[in-house]
């Protein structure tokens, strides 16, 4: 079979998360951030693109990547001695297939991930991110924010791996999914796999509707119920956009977003 | 009765196992429609049980093995004999049953549980039932605790069999579910009426004697509105070298605003492959408890399914595992809901040690017409030492937006300053550690009843003190 | 004096629990009140069902404020009417700023979009009454306050609000002492800029010292056990609530 986003472990086959079917035709492109050095990078993927990235011993990489329409992607990254990997990922429509494997080869090497999306009412989204824990020490740190409406469907599988050897390293896992409307899917398979004694490794989910307790928190200020639903949803995405520091990027995401200035 | 296990080295590029190359002379030996044909001669099946274990068998051949979960290649159906005659028909008096085979009861301390708490033992020796009984009170509220066998050919369950029997669990499940059909025997039928409710469990032992023998029993049990049944399961074997095959079929259907509770500790031999099924259907306002302790076989498949198909209905799973050396546990749940309104809770622990592999594996469905339903799921993992191996793999799939569900996992080790305080207090290390994995597993004792909840923790002794050898 | 908010034959429940066995209580504008009791004698359960909280249902009795009939209304519309209720455990919201959380607010309540540099010095003023650091404005709501910062938090939203009716419950718990004191001053502000109602369930006079309380209710058992004026306060407060809990004292 010619299958993306392999999940790791394959699980029960009824339940469609193994694989998916995709061809795609990659461009390759290959990023390195040579020892001691910082970099940030900010991409719009619109592409089938596969990038492979290195990042040296105590160097760090801060990669910002924007997805809007049908395409297909692959993110392999390799994590030296005391090197930091920042991944914010947003996901703003489309259909996209996206696979992000990481590997923290060194000691202390750390990964944080961010990523979000709303896929509007048609889209659809085929996540796979595994994490190898390699060295000794090493760290990840992964959430996921999103919002589901109308026909939008979506699969996030997260793989957390501590190899045997990687000891002292840690590794979470957050998933936390908001579903607007009846007839949206999600699916979410987070995984830890384990042949180490000596590490700490969480996964966690939340998925439905906005907790009822907030809904009746704001609404007894004032606030009607689809306005918070609104508030809410624009947050999560608002909030990792905030960490983008560039201005030019931040401005057409919003436009992409359909929002206005900040203030409003 | 201590006898050494010894198991061969297990492969552990489970990852890379395709089943491929091996499947076209795997389990095929053996089993032909004459066989069949014979076996259910031999048990005097009424025809459409004939005709069921024909078709099923004709599934089980054309079927695919999983492509998924631990390796089951060393199983070699060449040397299991899927059937075994009794050596003497099905017994009501304990002292009529053949002398090793009450030996072996009685070491296990059946008869005496009966006497004790047990509302009814039913007890499968190879394949057939020898012993059955249940409590004269028992009986007189109606409730019917039988083999299946007997049900059958009983003028007021045969038609209740024939519309139950292997409908929640269809031979097209599974490769192995097609295998149950077709050699399927002995096992427990359960019958509470509407209304009755039993505040004493009911039990059942199987016990697997024969080297090299499957055990392919049966478990339907039907429990109508309003009622309540506990009812135990406990699984035990000697050890042989050669490895053998237990694909049981658990079938559970609960009627509206009834609870059924199903405990189970498995112990079964560390040379066994366990590919079991259990699963329930649950009516409006209807509740199932599994609760389940997997602690024995050489390779493990169990995902007890709870079927939630009326408003209302309520699924709880509590389940642990324990892996130890050359043992590949791969065990879970599996939830559907399928009705509005209806809830899930699922909280697991699993420990691995001396190299075991144990998996969580778990699947939470929310169907479109769920709406208002809610799923929580828990699990934690234990890792004893770094030769062996723990991986956690749910997975949710939810078709609505009117749902709310949640899951946390948690994977690490026994906290160094735990094990200090116990030593500071005279414990030495082996019993402080076994004291906290006791404490890990106490999700599932506590759910037990008292004599169950002390084997467990005996068998958690056993394993922490590596004195099985 | 005109009517404020009248609460008839009020049956409130939770979970198939009846909790409130009829409430009568009404209170005019400007007034305040002051609500004691035991513990779970159903005082907060009162004050929930007042704004409308979805843990409760109400199975009898009305709610009639300004002249209408709320019993039925959706907490965000009871809120445009004029009522607050300031939570004994407000919640956690992560992603909204504090600022434009009450903004919206603010909106929501009074109808009128305000410029964001009108509404930051609005919210600064109320800041500065409650001696709260003006970085918390940019903080998400409530999420990792400390107790006292989010009463104070809740305060803050009263002054901006400005509503008809204040329901305080259980503001005072939990408060060291000069926290206590700056949260009584943002009541006392509100009382001044406003001359609004206020309701407020307590354990404690501390709270009460700055303000003058026109009537006392005492809740035991879901009914209202005994009611006066300020001076029931003092003999509570020496004698305890033995004598209005059913069975007498142990």
């Amino acid at each position: 079979m010619s299958g993306l986003n392999i999940l790791p472990l394959p699980t029960f086959a009824r339940l469609g998360v193994n694989f998916v079917e995709r061809d795609a035709a990659f461009e390759t492109e290959k990023i390195s951030v040579p020892a001691g050095t910082e970099r940030q990078i900010i991409q719009f993927v619109e592409t089938d693109s596969e990038t492979s990235v290195t990042i040296a011993e105590n160097a760090k990489l801060k990669l910002v990547q924007v997805f809007t329409g049908r395409c297909a992607s692959v993110l392999k990254t390799a994590v030296a001695d005391n090197a930091q990997f920042g991944l914010i990922q947003l996901y703003l429509g489309g259909d996209t297939v996206s696979e992000i494997i990481t590997g923290l080869n060194g000691y202390k090497a750390a990964f944080a991930a961010s990523i979000g999306y709303d896929l509007g009412a048609v889209g659809a989204l085929d996540l796979n991110l595994v994490v190898n824990h390699y060295g000794r020490k090493s760290t990840s740190e992964i959430t996921a924010n999103g919002v589901l409406r109308g026909n939008a469907q979506k699969t996030f599988k997260g793989t957390i791996d501590f190899k045997n050897g990687a000891s002292g390293s840690k590794g979470s896992e957050k998933e936390d999914v908001i579903l607007l409307d009846e007839s949206v899917v999600n699916k979410t398979v987070p995984v830890i796999l384990c042949a180490e004694e000596d590490v700490e490794g969480s996964h966690g989910a939340t998925i439905g509707r906005i907790d009822e307790k907030h809904i009746y928190y704001m609404r007894s200020r004032g606030i009607p119920e689809d306005k918070i639903y609104e508030m809410i949803t624009c947050a999560r995405l608002a909030r990792l956009i905030g960490r983008i520091g560039d201005e030019e990027a931040k401005k057409r995401i919003y436009s992409i977003l359909g929002w206005g200035d900040e203030d409003e | 009765m201590k006898e050494k296990t010894q198991v061969a080295d297990v492969d552990r590029a489970f990852y890379d196992f395709r089943y491929d190359e091996d499947e076209k002379n795997f389990l095929d030996s053996g089993i032909t429609p004459d066989i069949i044909r014979e076996i259910s001669a031999e048990k005097g099946d009424p025809e459409w049980m004939t005709e069921f274990r024909l078709h099923s068998l004709d599934v089980y051949s054309r079927l695919k093995m999983p492509q998924w979960g631990p390796d089951i290649s060393g199983l070699d159906m060449d040397r299991i004999v899927a059937y075994l005659r009794p050596q003497k028909r099905m017994q009501s008096d304990w002292n009529s049953v053949p002398d090793d085979i009450r030996e072996t009861f009685e070491k296990l301390g059946i008869p005496q549980a009966e006497r004790e708490s047990l509302a009814g033992v039913g007890a499968q020796y190879d394949s057939e039932l020898v012993y059955h009984n249940v409590r004269k009170e028992v009986a007189e509220s109606g409730v019917v605790y039988t083999d299946l066998e007997s049900a059958m050919h009983d003028e007021h369950y045969a038609e209740l069999i024939k519309t139950h029997f292997m409908k929640l669990v269809p031979p097209t499940d599974h490769k192995f579910a097609a295998l149950h059909g077709a050699v399927w025997s002995g096992g427990s039928f359960v019958y509470v009426p509407a209304g009755v409710r039993l505040d004493i469990p009911l039990q059942s032992y199987f016990r697997l004697n024969a080297r090299g023998a499957g055990q392919f029993e049966h478990t339907l049990i039907i429990v109508e509105e309003n009622a309540y049944l506990h009812f135990i399961e406990g699984c035990s074997a000697p050890k042989y070298y050669e490895a053998s095959l237990h694909a049981g079929c658990v079938e559970l259907y609960v009627g509206k605003n009834s609870t059924l509770r199903y405990s189970t500790i498995e112990n079964w031999s560390k040379n066994m492959y366990n590919l079991n099924t259990k699963r329930a259907t649950v009516a409006e306002g209807g509740k199932v408890e599994w609760v389940s302790g997997s602690f024995g076989s050489h390779v493990s498949y169990l995902y007890p399914m709870s079927i939630l198909n009326g408003r209302g209905a309520r699924a709880e799973f509590t389940g642990i595992t324990f892996a130890g050396e050359g043992q590949n546990l791969d065990t879970g749940a599996k939830i559907v809901h399928n009705a509005p309104e209806t809830s899930s809770y699922m909280n697991t622990r699993s420990i691995s040690k001396s190299g075991g592999i144990s998996t969580f594996r778990s699947s939470v469905v929310v169907n479109e017409n769920a709406v208002g339903s809610k799923s929580a799921v828990s699990c934690e993992s234990l890792m004893l030492d770094s030769i062996s191996r723990s991986d956690t793999i749910p997975a949710m799939v939810i078709k609505t937006d009117k749902a709310d569900v949640g899951h946390e996992a948690r994977i690490g080790r026994i906290s160094d300053e735990a094990v200090f305080y116990l030593m500071s207090r005279g414990l030495d290390e082996n019993s402080a550690k076994a004291l906290i994995v006791s404490g890990f597993a106490e999700n599932v004792s506590k759910e037990l009843p008292l004599e169950y909840a002390a084997e467990m923790n005996n068998l958690i002794n056993i394993e922490m003190k590596g004195s099985i050898g | 004096m005109s009517e404020l908010l009248k609460i008839s034959g009020l049956r409130v429940g939770a979970e198939d629990k009846e909790i409130l066995h009829g409430v009568d209580l009404t209170i005019n504008e400007g007034e305040t009140h002051v609500i004691m009791g035991p513990n779970g004698a159903g005082k907060s359960t009162l004050g929930a069902a007042i704004m409308g909280s979805p843990e409760y249902s109400i199975t009898g009795g009305s709610l009639i404020f300004g002249g209408e009939d709320i019993t039925a209304e959706t907490p965000d519309k009871r809120a445009k009417r004029g009522i607050f209720l300031s939570f004994q455990n407000p919640v956690e919201i992560p992603g909204i700023t504090l600022s434009s959380f009450l903004r919206s607010a603010y909106e929501q309540v009074t109808g009128e979009r305000i410029k964001l540099f009108a509404f930051k010095k609005k919210l600064q003023e109320a800041m500065e009454i409650l001696q709260m650091n003006p970085e918390y404005a940019d903080r998400e709501l409530n999420v990792g306050f400390s107790g006292g910062e989010k009463k104070k938090a809740e305060i803050l939203q009263l002054l901006v609000l400005r509503p008809k009716l204040a329901i305080l419950d259980e503001t005072d718990s939990g408060l060291d002492v000069d926290a206590v004191k700056t949260v009584s001053a943002g009541i006392k502000a509100y009382r001044e800029q406003t001359g609004g109602s206020l309701l407020i369930i307590t354990h404690n006079t501390k709270i009460l010292e700055a303000l003058t309380v026109d009537r006392t209710h005492i809740i035991a058992d879901g009914r209202i056990a005994a009611e006066g004026g300020a001076e029931l306060i003092d003999e509570v407060t020496a004698n305890g609530f033995d004598k209005y809990v059913s069975g007498g004292s142990l």
